[in-house]
């Protein structure tokens, strides 16, 4: 489901955040769908199961999954993911909209765009 | 919960440990790494009972392990080389292991059998080298320890059985809260596996830790100031190195607040990356000597 990579750099316990994250918001991972429970993952994946446990840990606290205890994790309400999924694509959108203006794009080019009207050049 | 104060244990002129303090946490996968000859064996043979230190104290659970049935009944041992008798088949050694366990457990030893594919009826003597690891590591995990000690598990082992003896492993300190205490010299075997380190040379503890107390108070940072501006006196800076403009920061304390900070100066570019494992280690054990460094990384 998810993979491990030695060569990433980034910590283990946020590639499974990030892999989870991903298959959640792409809709791969069906809302109330049960998540793999750390045992099986920490035997599939063979990692510890402090780093999973860690993962999920942050997976709820930020919405994505939320956990009923003795049954498991779930994945979240799908009205609840797609609110997170357009955070985050507004927080891309602001960033890009920085570098824009830092680069002398007037504000009504860039409305443009939004609006969708304008094409490349 | 494993604890170890002042251990000193000398064989003839040699102190091979020399006042070792350790503490493995209930449930903890703890990796134990150092150098040839740091003492990494001599320290796993007095947790698994086999020998006496001439001073100091190692508990488990708060008791005496040397000459204690209660306690080492708790406790499977893997040591490096596999013990058996040159007439025994898997099989035999297993009912040998069953009548010392009493919490030997038969029908996960066959399930074990299945999952590491490997046959009861076979001599040990004619077994490879990492077959006899895993009929070792049949025998551990069936005797459903509290504690399991493992010396250089990993020698010998392909890597597609690696993965499978650690995925049983870790399955069950997921399932069960066994604790594991693993030692090899080589510190890139462990990083996937253990969430505490600790490091060992000369009979002694360098440095003990829990691996995301490690990766939460260090950040690597890669920036461009503009011109004249400064950092903050207050960043604990670690390291520091240049590329062209581009500076680079190895700093102690929590990402966001660091972040924050420098922040404040407004930098043209700040990107932040993760350290890996090694990295952390070699600014953590900063001061020591590079013979180590380079043995343990």
């Amino acid at each position: 489901m998810i993979q491990i990579s030695y060569r990433d750099p980034r910590p283990i316990y946020e590639q499974v955040k990030d892999g989870f994250r991903t298959l959640i918001l792409t809709g791969v991972l069906h809302p109330d769908e049960k998540m793999p429970s750390v045992r099986e993952l920490a035997t599939q994946l063979a990692i510890n199961p402090n780093t999973i446990q860690r993962a999920y840990r942050e997976l709820e606290q930020e919405g994505y999954i939320c956990s009923v205890p003795g049954k498991g994790s779930f994945v979240a309400d799908a009205g609840d993911t797609a609110a997170l999924r357009k955070k985050e694509l507004l927080m891309r959108l602001s960033e890009i909209c920085a570098e824009l203006r830092s680069l002398g794009v007037e504000e009504s080019t860039m409305l443009e765009y939004i609006r969708g009207g304008k094409q490349h050049d | 919960m494993i604890e170890a104060r002042n251990l000193v244990k000398s064989f003839e002129q040699t102190r091979a440990l020399d006042g070792l303090t350790l503490t493995v946490p209930d449930g903890a996968v703890y990796g134990l790494v150092g150098p040839n000859g740091a003492g990494k064996s001599t320290l796993i043979r007095h947790l698994t009972g086999i020998y006496r230190q001439d001073e100091g104290e190692l508990l488990i659970n708060g008791e005496p392990v040397y000459e204690n049935p209660a306690v080492k009944k708790t406790i499977a041992g893997i040591p490096d080389e596999i013990p058996y008798w040159s007439q025994a088949t898997v099989d035999d050694m297993m009912r040998f292991y069953a009548s010392v366990y009493p919490g030997f457990d038969r029908p996960y030893y066959e399930n074990l059998g299945k999952a590491l594919e490997l046959d009861g009826k076979r001599m040990m003597r004619k077994l490879s080298k990492g077959q006899q690891k895993m009929a070792a590591f049949r025998f551990a995990l069936a005797q459903r320890p509290d504690i399991l000690v493992l010396d250089e598990p990993l020698d010998g082992l392909d890597p597609v059985n690696r993965r499978t003896v650690w995925g049983l492993i870790l399955g069950d300190v997921a399932e069960r809260g066994t604790s594991v205490l693993v030692s090899s010299h080589n510190l890139r075997e462990l990083e996937d596996v253990c969430d505490h380190v600790g490091i060992m040379n000369r009979g002694k503890m360098l440095l003990e830790r829990s691996l995301s107390e490690l990766q939460e108070n260090m950040v690597k940072i890669q920036l461009v100031l503009p011109d004249g501006a400064e950092l903050p006196e207050s960043l604990n800076v670690l390291h520091e190195g240049q590329t062209g403009r581009v500076r680079q920061l190895i700093l102690r304390g929590r990402a966001e607040e660091l972040s924050a900070e420098i922040a404040a100066c407004e930098p043209l570019f700040m990107d932040m990356l993760p350290l890996t494992l090694e990295e952390i280690f070699i600014y953590e054990l900063g001061g020591m000597e590079h013979e180590i460094k380079s043995l343990v990384l």
